[in-house]
């Protein structure tokens, strides 16, 4: 529980830094998506309870700071943990490449999420032709994304765990 | 029971919240979430993270604003130099050029009372040897500057033409040791030829040991060489020396034109005694 409190944090954060400084990037509307990549890490490497409730928290958190209707991320974000989850029990991710297409599918599936909400519940006519390019950056920019901040991760939940352990 | 619902834990929790968020959104979308209790919690927690940053990236975008201010000065003051270098040199340009016209009117003014078919020459090049005191003139023959001519400026004389090419024409400077010019004191009237030294001095020569000649008395052209016009200032004597042997003074004096300071000249025709005659009115009358 204490180290879903913790990957929680760790999100909160993230969830501030793509709602300020990620938007200094060069990168147009597109903000790089590290809460779906900690989401995606921790459905493969730590899926407890705690985590799913984490997951739909930081996705609430970023709807209460940038979704114009509450909801959408948070189904968006507990989406993709169980397809995450549910995916993992029959792949094994053992080097930075498939680590990169697991997150890339992942951001898909977050992406036809969001649109698919935005169609039903925002009435939003041709979204979809609008919002694909977008989907499809931000899928292969959180893909390339995925290999170094899946090692930091790593490298942060094995210094917690052996903190645990000495503690 | 309990072993099913542990074992599917992550997947029933997974859907209980897609339902319950799948819930928030349709009563979200509809208008009739009232109550939020998540959302002021969660924003309580950015808060503090989002003051921060907003204060952080607010002080380096002041700094970087001020950089930019600061690399727009200087730009901008890079500009205003280049700017103020072009002014300056067409200032000096303009007053070059004013200082020009201003020559130009004089000599103007100082032709009218010359012989007729003098040619206004610009000096292009000075002597080449510290032997001799010359000095080359843009005009030539084919501009009607021919051998024998005078070089005068309105201040006085300059020297005398002994070369000339198609464009352009040498004159030899009275400062020359091979220079001769016939003068007059203008006070006395005493006579005598007015040449360079190799000791880089302008000296009258020839003036009788009798002649009253005094330090300040100006020399001018006599007329009667046929080269220089008649009257024109040659120099100022700055020096006598009567010798205890000998039949002359030894004159020194400052030539009224300083080279280094003279850009243009007046080429003229001089007055021979015979074309003086012929223009004189009484060969008019006649």
């Amino acid at each position: 529980m204490k180290l879903s409190l913790l990957f929680f944090a760790v999100g909160l954060i993230l969830v501030h830094l793509q709602t300020t400084l990620l938007h200094l990037l060069p990168l147009g509307p597109i903000v790089p998506d590290f809460v779906l990549l900690l989401c995606v890490y921790w459905a493969l490497y730590h899926p407890t309870v705690g985590a799913v409730l984490a997951s739909f928290l930081l996705g609430y958190s970023v709807d209460v700071a940038s979704s114009p209707i509450l909801g959408l991320n948070a189904f968006a974000m507990s989406m993709v943990f169980l397809a995450v989850h549910l995916s993992s029990r029959s792949i094994w991710l053992h080097d930075p490449m498939s680590s990169a297409i697991v997150v890339l599918l992942a951001s898909l599936v977050k992406g036809v999420t969001l649109a698919l909400l935005s169609a039903v519940f925002l009435n939003a006519e041709r979204f979809w032709i609008g919002a694909i390019p977008y989907i499809i950056i931000e899928a292969l920019i959180a893909a390339a994304l995925a290999p170094i901040v899946f090692a930091l991760l790593r490298r942060g939940h094995s210094y917690v765990e052996r903190f645990r352990v000495a503690a | 029971m309990l072993a099913f619902l542990r074992k599917n834990q992550i997947v029933l929790s997974s859907c209980s919240c897609l339902l319950l968020s799948l819930y928030i959104v349709n009563a979200a979308a509809r208008g009739q979430l009232k109550n939020d209790p998540i959302g002021p919690i969660l924003l309580w927690l950015l808060r503090p993270m989002q003051l921060g940053t907003h204060a952080v990236t607010g002080w380096f975008g002041d700094i970087q604003k001020e950089f930019g201010t600061l690399s727009g000065f200087k730009a901008e003051n890079e500009r205003l130099r280049t700017r103020i270098q072009q002014l300056e040199a067409e200032r000096n340009r303009l007053l070059e050029a004013e200082a020009t016209n201003r020559r130009l009117q004089q000599l103007l003014d100082f032709r009218a009372q010359l012989p007729p078919g003098s040619v206004t020459a610009t000096i292009i090049a000075n002597s080449a040897s510290t032997w001799f005191q010359s000095c080359l003139l843009d005009k030539g023959s084919s501009d009607g500057v021919g051998k024998g001519m005078a070089a005068v400026t309105p201040l006085g004389v300059v020297g005398q033409v002994i070369s000339t090419a198609a464009r352009s024409a040498k004159v030899l400077l009275i400062t020359d040791p091979n220079s001769g010019v016939d003068v007059l004191v203008q006070r006395t009237r005493a006579r005598g030829i007015v040449s360079g030294s190799l000791e880089q001095k302008t000296i009258m020569k020839y003036v009788k040991r009798s002649e009253d000649i005094q330090v300040g008395d100006r020399l001018i052209t006599t007329g009667l060489d046929g080269v220089f016009p008649k009257g024109l200032m040659v120099g100022t004597v700055t020096k006598v020396q009567r010798q205890n042997l000998g039949l002359f003074q030894y004159i020194e004096l400052t030539p009224a034109v300083s080279l280094s300071q003279t850009e243009e000249v007046l080429v003229v025709k001089g007055e021979t005694n015979q074309t003086k005659n012929e223009g004189s009115p009484a060969n008019k009358i006649r």
